[in-house]
This record gives C-alpha cells, sequence and structure tokens, in this order.
C-alpha cells in the first residue's frame, strides 16, 4: 500500500503537469514522468512483460516523437487561453466525473486479489504467457493490427511527404 | 490495507485510473493546442490500460485465458497508440505547413 501510494501521487502530480504546464516540452516531459510511473505499477500488478514495453515503446518511442514534432514544429507557449468560465466548467465536469468514477469503483465489495493464486498464474505476466493468448484467442486483433501497422505507416508518409511544384495535381501523390 | 503489505485492493488502482482518465480528458477541454490535447488522450489510453491490467491481476485465479486477456489487451493498445500518434503527428505537421499554428479553435474549415 506505501509504494502505491508513492506512485499514485507521482502519477497524478505528472498529470496535472500535463494539463497546467505552459510549455508543451514540459508537459511533454511531465508525461514522461506520469508513463514511467505506470509503468512502475504494472510491475506491482505482475506485468512485467508490459512494464518493460511499457517503458520501450511509450515512454522511448512515442514520447521521443512527440518532442521530436514539438522541437521540431518550434511550438511555444499558447498564447490565448480560453475563456476562463468554460475553464472553471471543465475542471468542475472533471471533479463530478472522477467523484462518480471514484463511488463507482469503491461501490462495489472490495475486491482483494489473491496475491499468491495470481503470482503462481500470472507468472510475472511472462511474453510467454502473453504469447499464448496473444497467438490463440487474439489471432484475429493480431493480425489486424499488422495491418494497422502497414497502413499507419503508409499514411504518415504520404501525409508528410512534400509535393515538388512540376508534379501536377496533388491528388495523385499520395500513391508513390 | 487489507491483510498484509503488499496487497491492495484492485479499487484502489482502478481509483487512480479513474483519476487519471479524468485529468486526461479535462485537459482535452481546456487545452488550445492540437498537439496538447493529442498527450492528454495518450494520458487517457494509459490510464485504460492501468484498469485493464489491474482487472488481469484480480482474476488471474480464475484461468491462463482470463488472467492474460487484460495484458494482451493492453499490448494490442499499445501497437494501436503507437500506429494512432505517427498518423496523428502526421496530420499536425502537416497542418501547420499550411497554417503555421496548432490551434485547434482556427481549424474550423471543414465544420457544415
Amino acid at each position: 500500500m506505501v509504494t502505491f501510494s508513492i506512485l499514485a501521487a507521482i502519477s497524478v502530480l505528472g498529470a496535472l503537469g500535463v494539463v497546467l504546464l505552459r510549455q508543451p516540452i514540459h508537459a511533454a516531459l511531465s508525461l514522461v514522468g506520469t508513463l514511467l510511473t505506470i509503468a512502475v505499477l504494472f510491475v506491482t500488478l505482475q506485468a512485467h512483460f508490459l512494464a518493460a514495453i511499457q517503458v520501450i515503446v511509450y515512454a522511448g518511442a512515442i514520447m521521443v516523437l512527440f518532442l521530436f514534432v514539438i522541437m521540431l514544429l518550434n511550438i511555444g507557449q499558447q498564447r490565448k487561453e480560453i475563456a476562463p468560465s468554460l475553464r472553471w466548467g471543465a475542471y468542475a465536469v472533471g471533479l463530478i466525473a472522477a467523484a462518480g468514477l471514484i463511488v463507482g469503483a469503491f461501490n462495489d465489495p472490495s475486491q482483494v486479489p489473491d496475491a499468491a493464486l495470481a503470482s503462481e498464474a500470472l507468472r510475472g505476466g511472462s511474453a510467454e504467457l502473453i504469447a499464448e493468448t496473444l497467438f490463440g484467442e487474439f489471432m484475429l486483433a493480431f493480425q489486424l493490427v499488422g495491418v494497422l501497422l502497414l497502413t499507419g505507416m503508409v499514411g504518415a508518409v504520404a501525409l508528410v511527404q512534400r509535393r515538388s511544384p512540376t508534379e501536377g495535381a496533388p491528388q495523385d501523390a499520395g500513391g508513390r | 490495507m487489507l491483510g498484509g503489505v503488499d496487497v491492495v485492493a484492485t479499487e484502489a488502482y482502478v481509483a487512480l485510473s479513474a483519476v487519471l482518465f479524468t485529468i486526461g480528458a479535462v485537459g482535452v477541454l481546456t487545452r488550445r493546442s492540437a498537439i496538447m490535447i493529442f498527450l492528454c488522450v495518450e494520458l487517457m489510453l494509459n490510464a485504460a490500460n492501468l484498469a485493464l491490467v489491474a482487472y488481469a491481476y484480480r482474476w488471474a485465479g480464475s484461468g491462463l485465458l482470463t488472467g492474460m486477456s487484460g495484458q494482451t489487451a493492453v499490448f494490442i493498445i499499445l501497437a494501436v497508440a503507437a500506429a494512432e500518434v505517427a498518423i496523428g503527428l502526421g496530420i499536425l505537421v502537416a497542418i501547420f505547413r499550411k497554417r503555421a499554428s496548432t490551434d485547434v479553435d482556427a481549424l474550423s474549415e471543414v465544420r457544415l
């Protein structure tokens, strides 16, 4: 419980930083902190493989992509704020939604997992066990993700490529 | 908490996940820059992942498929998130080239 409380406090602080910090770079680095704490929470839940993937893919690749784009586009502080009434309305909506969700979470009878049983069944959430499910029940989802990643790759290249002015209509530029 | 130092009730994880999710939702509502909205969406995705892994731990005793389904779903969500970020940032760079701004309020050309 002590570990959980510390991790929860750090992750909530990081999340608040994402919402409240002015500079996009600071907000992105604050999100990296939250993602790393979530990786540690995965370890406390016996999901070691997912924790490693979280650090490598999320905190590594995805956030580097974000920081790269923020620096490439040189996005500074946002100048205009949204109207204060809308801002406080959004905070109120957030508070009410959070309160409702927390009440909903604690509404059921307390769910205390059997730690010994869980660690025996999950075996540390190894890649082997995930592979058994992924290549069994989740085979269709796995193949669809493969198609999605290919589509995403083609789409990203088609979106970002520069067209030379001699090449004619912009419609035919995506297919090459 | 309840019987031992190690054991944390599942609802504590779910409550943390709910708090992170709503913080991300408030960020989507209050931020104006498209890239900040995108960061907040990532935060919401991670909050959902945390809840999935917490429930996977809770139900691990009821069989391998029940236990591992949550973790496998998180694995697939990670792959989808990676594709989403690549496409989203590509769109963002394309918009920035055209408009030199990522303010979502200025992007009103596709409205009906």
